[in-house]
């Protein structure tokens, strides 16, 4: 985004008149940020994997959101998501010590080998409960960054901007994530198989 | 091309990311290679089987309703509910800090600066410049000049050795130690670093008085993530290998501490 188009944004008026001086923060943060709780939404559920750590993760973003939306420059949905990423990992931390386990790095670098890939089928004819639960099961900098691009569309910049790693690196952990996927459905054996499920 | 490239840039090609010449290159490949075009058009339709049937999980109304309620209306809320969240160690340092909390809304403000005020080549090189002094000193192992986690004990002897007085928080009931500090040149001047401690991570603080105030800053430079900000006329450069969060969570508590000074 240029910076013409921030500060349109930024400095975006209403039309509608202040009846309450002292809601204009509030007023201004539900234009603004509030259209994009399904995204906050959506990314919580897919990072926490169930319903319930994704509303409390996304409850505590939002109203953190709030509290520094002073400090939102340029637009407001990848904003929000960082938010709710950095939220999470706060969480994570504390609630599921275990899973910190998934954001070694390390993971990033393998590099996939052979050039054509396992024989995957078509992927127009993935049964959607398996396609679910095969991005459930990657591992979360994978699964992030999928979500990221694919659900919510997002540029690398953007997603490099709130995963907080270099364009590259999202490049690589976007092609590690749909191979990982490839292979998890392309293979009978590990469809049916626990590896599905973590 | 080589097969391996050309496997290599797949990704970036199907998601749009691949600047023209590259894109021109990769088709020319494609063309020749019935085994990479098949490669290519098995990832579109990944990416399209993920678009059309992974869930879009939409919030649940009644989420959506208690969070719009739970939105403070004023900004006094804001900074009551703002000052809670960052003085999670307990009741005991919230009652401590409170009287700090009038200037978290003055924090909130400052700390936006326009954006139109920055120099990008000045402040490049000052970023590289503190990341080295950090790194210097944590390898040297000579992170500070005096040791010291008294506040009135560091400050006198920067002050002394300086044509200003930096603050120096305390920020140990917020779990950062005080450790020391030293002195450095940074940006052709002398400058205050305080050095912070939170678990084994080492953070230095590096403060000298600004003319101008810059827009706040953050980066990650080789592990360590940088924050920038300016407060009553002192500009702040935060280093450490300490997590994002939490260096987010120093860095606003230093902001709002160093007004209270």
């Amino acid at each position: 985004m240029t910076l013409a188009a921030d500060s349109v944004l930024l400095h975006h008026t209403h039309p509608a008149p202040l009846h309450k001086p002292l809601s204009e923060p509030k007023r201004r943060f539900e234009q603004l940020v509030l259209p994009h709780f399904d995204a906050a939404y959506n990314l919580a559920r897919w990072l926490t994997r169930n319903d319930h750590d994704a509303q409390d993760v996304v409850q505590e973003a939002v109203l953190r959101a709030f509290r520094f939306f002073d400090g939102l420059r340029g637009e407001a949905r990848p904003w929000l998501l960082s938010i709710v990423r950095n939220t999470f990992l706060t969480w994570v931390q504390i609630n599921r010590p275990a899973d910190t386990v998934e954001f070694d790095d390390a993971l990033v670098e393998i590099i996939p080998t052979d050039d054509d890939g396992p024989e995957i089928q078509a992927a127009r004819n993935f049964d959607r409960k398996m396609l679910n639960e095969a991005i459930a099961a990657l591992p979360l900098l994978f699964r992030e960054a999928l979500i990221l691009r694919e659900l919510e569309d997002l540029s690398y910049k953007d997603i490099a901007r709130i995963t907080d790693v270099p364009i590259g690196t999202v490049m690589s952990r976007l092609a590690r994530a749909r191979r990982l996927l490839a292979e998890s459905l392309g293979a009978p054996s590990n469809i049916s198989g626990t590896q599905v499920h973590k | 091309m080589t097969n391996e490239e050309a496997n290599r840039l797949l990704n970036a090609y199907i998601d749009g990311e691949l600047d023209p010449a590259k894109s021109l290159e990769l088709e020319a490949h494609l063309a020749e290679n019935p085994s990479v075009r098949a490669a290519c058009e098995r990832l579109r339709e990944m990416s399209a089987a993920i678009r059309d049937k992974a869930d879009y999980h939409a919030t649940p109304a009644w989420l959506e309703a208690r969070v719009r309620a739970a939105i403070p209306a004023g900004p006094e809320n804001v900074s009551a509910r703002w000052w809670r969240w960052l003085t999670p160690v307990g009741a005991v340092a919230a009652d401590w800090l409170r009287p700090a909390a009038s200037f978290a809304a003055v924090a909130l403000v400052t700390w936006v600066v326009a954006l139109g005020t920055m120099r990008p080549g000045e402040d490049e090189r000052i970023t590289q410049e503190v990341l080295a002094s950090h790194v210097r000193a944590t390898l040297s192992n000579r992170s500070y000049d005096v040791a010291s986690s008294d506040q009135h004990t560091v400050k006198p002897w920067l002050s002394a050795r300086l044509a200003f007085s930096p603050p120096v928080a305390d920020l140990s009931a917020s779990g950062f130690e005080l450790v020391g500090g030293r002195l450095d040149y940074i940006g052709s001047q002398p400058v205050a670093v305080l050095v912070y401690k939170r678990r084994a991570h080492l953070i230095d603080v590096f403060v000298w008085p600004i003319e101008t105030q810059k827009s706040e800053q953050m980066s990650t430079r080789d592990g360590f993530n940088i924050e920038h900000f300016a407060k009553n006329g002192m500009g702040f450069w935060v280093v450490s290998d300490l997590n994002r969060n939490e260096l987010d969570d120093f860095a606003r508590l230093l902001a709002e501490q160093g007004a209270a000074l």
